[in-house]
């Protein structure tokens, strides 16, 4: 696997605060790699010094084993923070100078507008979108150089429920097209739905990193009901029980290690109980996040 | 590819109502205020012989070769300021924007960036030169009572001199927009330029009056000086001044250096 992006060190001070503290991190090509963390946290900044707009203090990436450059830059399709576009010029002549400044053909201008539902407003100046319009732009604009990598920074800030829903079948439809994808956001639900990577910031450090699929790994809990008087009991004799919970009439078993719901499920029926419910419930990556907060 | 660059900003402005305003005022005045000198003088003489004044204009040559040529460089070099306010506008606009960050992000080097800043302002700058070098050619063939063909192609070395005066000055307003950033107090120092170098300027007077033609506003008129004491003194300065040619020149590769030094620290 090719590495796309590679940081190492990376720090970035404003006066004597410290934004960025000695950031290492890998992005390898195809990953869909999410940037967690509260605001504040260094998300922005690190991506502004990527994109060459913030001069780090220390520290050095490379893009596709690369020192950066400005033409590098041509080659990655970014949207930071919120969209910035000339307001009295149409979605149509922003995305046109956009290909001048990126130095590719124009003729991809029609196909991204179709791509973000904007053909029909394509001639309207851009101060007379709405913030939903104005963010599907700002994504048009980062796919018009057909860019092997895409940032995108908190895409659906500020949206409607509609606008969330737009963007993330949009991020879903770009990732499905082999893209290797840095997506900050705040919405774990979505980074969870949408990732295979992700990296957690907090106060200017890196406190985690790895991939997605491991926030479902370790201990499992399942939730629990039955129609019996004694169940607190029962789920008490069971040898996989690390401890019980009840939330919401249900039974909240958190179970050791090498135990899974099946074995739950095995049990109960031994005993010639029937559970009307039993869910194993993976942890959330927002379950996941919060705890790895509160470590450190 | 420095056409492609000039392209880029070309492509912002002329979608810019404001920049059609700005430039259509400026290149209409200096146009039809070079073009109508010669009548405006007739009425404001009509005027004074209201009085019983009797004065003879047709001893003043304002629109003969070669006077016509310095003339009209020097009248038009007042409006300058107008483009100066548009170059403010142009660059200001990109920060209120943040244009600037996302030009950058897309893949222009800040070089580039300020590079089709700097080309508008020379083509901004040839234009001047180009429609009053018309202008003056043409009423100077009007209004010359005989042709003489040396004098036509005399004194033509104020030409690249306006270029350079308006060019340097166009330079100095786009580096105080690319330091202060914001467009209403830009316009006002730029403004005010003149009268604080000038207050700068009699205060040293005294004690090192040799410093006076390096001062940036000094130089930059200083190119071009005031012609119309000849038509009372018979004396006055015909020529470019090396001097004045090497201190503009040398201030407008400061400006456009120190909008880049700017440019590179600053994170956008």
């Amino acid at each position: 696997m090719k590495t796309v992006l590679s940081i190492k060190g990376l720090t970035k001070d404003y006066g004597r605060l410290r934004a960025v503290n000695q950031l290492d991190l890998e992005v390898q090509q195809g990953q869909v790699f999410g940037m967690l963390g509260p605001n504040g946290s260094g998300k922005t900044t690190t991506l502004g010094m990527l994109m060459g707009v913030t001069n780090p203090t220390a520290g050095e990436f490379t893009w596709f084993g690369e020192t950066p450059t400005h033409t590098l830059r041509k080659k990655i399709g970014a949207v930071l923070e919120h969209p910035i576009f000339y307001p009295y010029l149409s979605g149509q002549k922003n995305l046109e100078l956009n290909a001048m400044v990126k130095e590719c053909p124009a003729d991809n201008i029609p196909k991204v507008l179709d791509l973000v539902e904007l053909s029909g407003r394509k001639d309207d100046k851009y101060k007379t979108y709405s913030l939903g319009m104005k963010q599907r732009l700002a994504i048009a604009s980062a796919l018009l150089n057909e860019p092997t990598v895409l940032i995108l920074d908190e895409p659906t800030n500020g949206l409607d429920p509609m606008g969330i829903a737009e963007i993330r079948e949009l991020t879903k439809k770009i990732a499905a097209s082999g893209k290797t994808i840095i997506l900050a956001s705040h919405l774990l639900d979505e980074v969870q739905k949408v990732c295979t990577h992700f990296a957690v910031l907090k106060k200017s450090n890196l406190i985690h990193s790895g991939p997605v699929d491991d926030v479902g790994r370790g201990a499992e809990t399942v939730e629990v009901q039955a129609d019996v008087a004694n169940l607190s009991e029962l789920l008490m004799d069971f040898s996989g029980t690390a401890s019980i919970n009840r939330e919401n009439g249900y039974f909240q078993v958190t179970l050791r290690d090498e135990f899974h719901g099946k074995d739950l499920n095995r049990f109960l029926f031994d005993k010639g109980v029937v559970a009307n419910h039993l869910v194993t419930k993976k942890k959330s990556l927002e379950k996941m996040f919060l705890e790895i907060l509160s470590e450190h | 590819m420095l056409l492609h660059l000039l392209k880029i900003d070309l492509k912002k402005l002329t979608s810019y109502r404001t920049f059609w305003v700005v430039c259509g005022l400026y290149f209409i005045t200096i146009g039809f205020s070079t073009a109508s000198g010669w009548e405006f003088l007739k009425w404001a003489v009509s005027l004074v012989e209201g009085f019983g004044q009797k004065v003879n204009i047709d001893r003043i040559p304002l629109y003969h070769f070669p006077d016509v040529w310095l003339n009209l460089v020097w009248w038009s070099g007042f409006f300058k300021v107008l483009l100066g306010i548009m170059t403010v506008i142009s660059i200001t606009n990109e920060y209120t924007y943040r244009t600037l960050r996302q030009n950058v992000i897309d893949g222009l080097s800040r070089w580039e960036f300020l590079l089709t800043k700097i080309l508008t302002n020379f083509l901004l700058s040839l234009l001047s030169v180009v429609l009053i070098f018309f202008i003056a050619l043409i009423t100077g063939f009007i209004y010359t009572p005989e042709i003489n063909w040396s004098y036509v192609f005399t004194d033509l070395e104020f030409y690249p001199a306006y270029l350079l005066e308006v060019f340097s000055f166009l330079s100095y307003a786009l580096m105080l927009g690319i330091l202060i950033q914001r467009s209403g107090l830009t316009i006002i120092l730029l403004l005010l330029s003149y009268l604080l170098e000038f207050i700068i300027k009699t205060n040293i007077d005294d004690y090192a009056p040799w410093i006076l033609p390096f001062f940036p506003m000094e130089s930059i008129s200083a190119l071009i000086k005031m012609p119309l004491y000849r038509y009372a003194f018979q004396e006055i300065q015909d020529y470019v001044d090396p001097l004045s040619v090497a201190v503009a020149f040398a201030w407008m590769v400061a400006f456009n250096y120190f909008s880049y030094l700017k440019l590179k620290r600053s994170d956008l």
